[in-house]
């Protein structure tokens, strides 16, 4: 199994030199098996850069199949999809799956997105052939040779993890969640953080737990787990109402979960390529302090990883 | 008034250390009238770095104190002029006012198309009525003139998707700006309303998303030519031109050469036109 970033940034696109090393795309990761199942997970900005380069195989004749996998359909999640390639080349087929909303369908949320008067071109209009399919939120299923498994987390209207098996090997994506401690995220929205001396209600207590417990399970024993990271310490303290996580839940996470790998993701707007690279050695010396052993680095775009038997020849050659 | 231009990129933001000169943000730009009022030209992501500067000063009566007032102006609302706005920091700050206004059929639509972006299938703040700042949204037509903030201004629509850009004329103390960022005219140029609007701006700032080349190749974008925006310049007598809302995929060397091309066609005309760039981070006195 090949996982490729093409998107590690959160909220949204920042180009700029403060961000060349990491990169500034929105959240986009490509995963393919050792039989060439092409799954997308989330499809931010970064998904443009990933459409061209597969315009250059079996999507440029028409003849290609992808499986698109939306943790949740915010905007730095969802808004790099219009310019994917391989959508305006008839015979192409596009699954786009997403966790079942009560109010809007999915196909409804990405209509939207290309309606006029907000894009050129209406997803009607498109080429290619798209299906959407809605998700429980705890599905298994597959996707040719790979194994889908879905858990809920704890994010503003919620988002859905999934951990994807293949070639004997597992990787996790969880992304965008909060800690499953302070707030329980459903639909509403949380203008301020809550005032600390109110306990939470131990109906949120229950369902918090409820939902740890399956990210815990989701993450057990997988290779590479893809966590999101957005916020220090200091920024969790200030908004644990926005719904992001500190490199600490995600290693308190694998350590239960005994994952293999860890890589920080959904970096902030805000955070300089020197500051990722702070936060990475800080998260480094705590993992060490803790004795895990969990090899720990920081997404960045271009970032390439093999996991378990890979005996596809390199891009380019095989097809 | 000071033109500072904070996202210069159509279609979609375009990050990586090919794009670190001109820049990667999607349409965005302020003018700072010698009044001291703030205008902001379209709200693409570039709109986010605007927020963050605007609020750097924290005197009572600023943005981030809660005291101040600006204009919005949207040529039209397409991704890349409006996906900054909900990263827009003053937005956020009660007792903000912002007027916005956009081509669209009533001010009601507008604020609809505006609200559809907030959404909470697609950002978590739901409604723009959770901001914070008072928001006043205004369909504007196109024509008579309209004064913003001691500002005159005047819209023309161009032809751009399915809906039109307007191109926006601002007068103030005797100077001209014009922001035509979107202009996919026909084969005859600019019509007689956008050339009027143009004659004699101090600035015009066009949009030369293409190479004639690559204009020739997507010619149901709407998007003009950098020849298209010369042409224009030249034709309306402006005094000072800036190359606008470059193509996603134009790396920093390819803008250079949009430049170069506009240079040598401007030499050729033996016309007096100044040729800027539009670089973020860039400001242009008028």
């Amino acid at each position: 199994m090949k996982v490729k970033f093409w998107g590690v940034r959160g909220s949204l696109p920042v180009p700029g030199p403060r961000t060349e090393r990491y990169g500034g795309n929105t959240s986009c990761v490509e995963v393919r098996s050792a039989a060439g199942t092409r799954i997308i997970i989330d499809a931010g900005t970064g998904v443009r850069r990933l459409g061209k380069d597969l315009m250059h195989e079996e999507f440029e004749r028409g003849e290609g199949t992808a499986h698109v996998l939306i943790s949740h359909t915010h905007w730095d999640h969802i808004q790099g999809l219009p310019f994917f390639a391989p959508l305006y080349q008839k015979g192409n087929h596009l699954y786009v799956y997403a966790r079942r909303r009560d109010d809007v369908h999915l196909r409804a949320v990405f209509a939207s997105q290309t309606d006029d008067p907000y894009f050129a071109v209406p997803i009607e209009e498109t080429k290619a052939d798209i299906s959407f399919r809605e998700l429980a939120d705890s599905a298994r299923f597959e996707i040719g040779d790979v194994d889908v498994q879905c858990t809920r987390l704890n994010h503003p209207y919620v988002a859905t993890a999934y951990r994807l098996s293949v070639d004997g090997a597992s990787v996790a994506y969880v992304s965008d969640t909060a800690p499953f401690s302070d707030i329980l995220f459903e639909n509403q929205f949380i203008a301020r953080p809550p005032m600390a001396i109110r306990p939470l209600p131990e109906a949120d207590r229950a369902k918090l737990r409820a939902m740890r417990d399956g990210v815990v399970r989701l993450c057990e024993g997988a290779d590479l787990v893809i966590y999101d990271t957005m916020f220090t310490p200091e920024d969790y303290d200030r908004f644990p109402h926005y719904g992001h996580s500190r490199p600490g839940d995600a290693l308190d996470v694998c350590r239960e979960a005994g994952a293999r790998r860890l890589v920080l993701f959904h970096h902030a707007p805000e955070r300089s390529d020197a500051e990722v690279d702070e936060i990475l050695e800080a998260t480094r010396v705590t993992a060490r302090q803790a004795r895990l052993a969990l090899q720990l680095d920081a997404a960045y775009e271009g970032m390439d990883i093999t996991l378990g038997a890979d005996s596809r020849p390199a891009r380019g050659q095989a097809d | 008034m000071d033109v500072t231009f904070w996202g210069v990129r159509g279609s979609i933001p375009a990050p990586g250390p090919g794009t670190v000169r001109y820049g990667g943000n999607t349409s965005c730009i302020s003018v700072r009238t010698s009044g001291g009022a703030w205008l902001v030209l379209d709200c693409g992501t570039g709109a986010r770095n605007l927020g963050l500067a605007m609020m750097a000063d924290e005197a009572p009566g600023t943005f981030a104190a809660g005291g101040a007032e600006a204009a919005i102006l949207l040529s039209h609302t397409h991704w890349d002029h409006i996906q900054g706005f909900p990263f827009f920091g003053p937005l956020y700050v009660a007792g903000n006012v912002f007027h916005i206004y956009g081509v669209a059929e009533s001010s009601a639509r507008l604020e609809g198309i505006l609200e559809g972006q907030m959404a909470p299938q697609y950002f978590p703040v739901q409604t723009l009525k959770n901001m914070g700042a008072s928001i006043e949204i205004v369909a504007m037509a196109p024509g008579a003139p309209r004064d913003i903030l001691g500002c005159r201004v005047t819209a023309v629509l161009n032809p751009h998707g399915r809906s039109g850009a307007m191109a926006f004329r601002i007068e103030e103390a005797g100077r001209a700006v014009v922001y035509a960022g979107d202009a996919g005219y026909g084969a005859q140029g600019p019509s007689a309303e956008a050339l009027a609007l143009y004659r004699g701006a101090d600035l015009l700032i066009h949009d030369s998303t293409y190479t004639p080349e690559d204009r020739a190749r997507y010619p149901g974008r709407g998007l003009a030519s950098v020849d298209e925006a010369v042409a224009a310049a030249l034709a309306a007598n402006a005094r000072q031109l800036a190359l606008f809302h470059y193509d996603q995929d134009y790396s920093d060397a390819d803008v250079d050469q949009l430049v170069e091309r506009a240079r040598r066609a401007i030499a050729k005309a033996q016309s007096p036109l100044q040729l800027h760039a539009a670089a973020e981070g860039t400001t242009i006195g008028v």
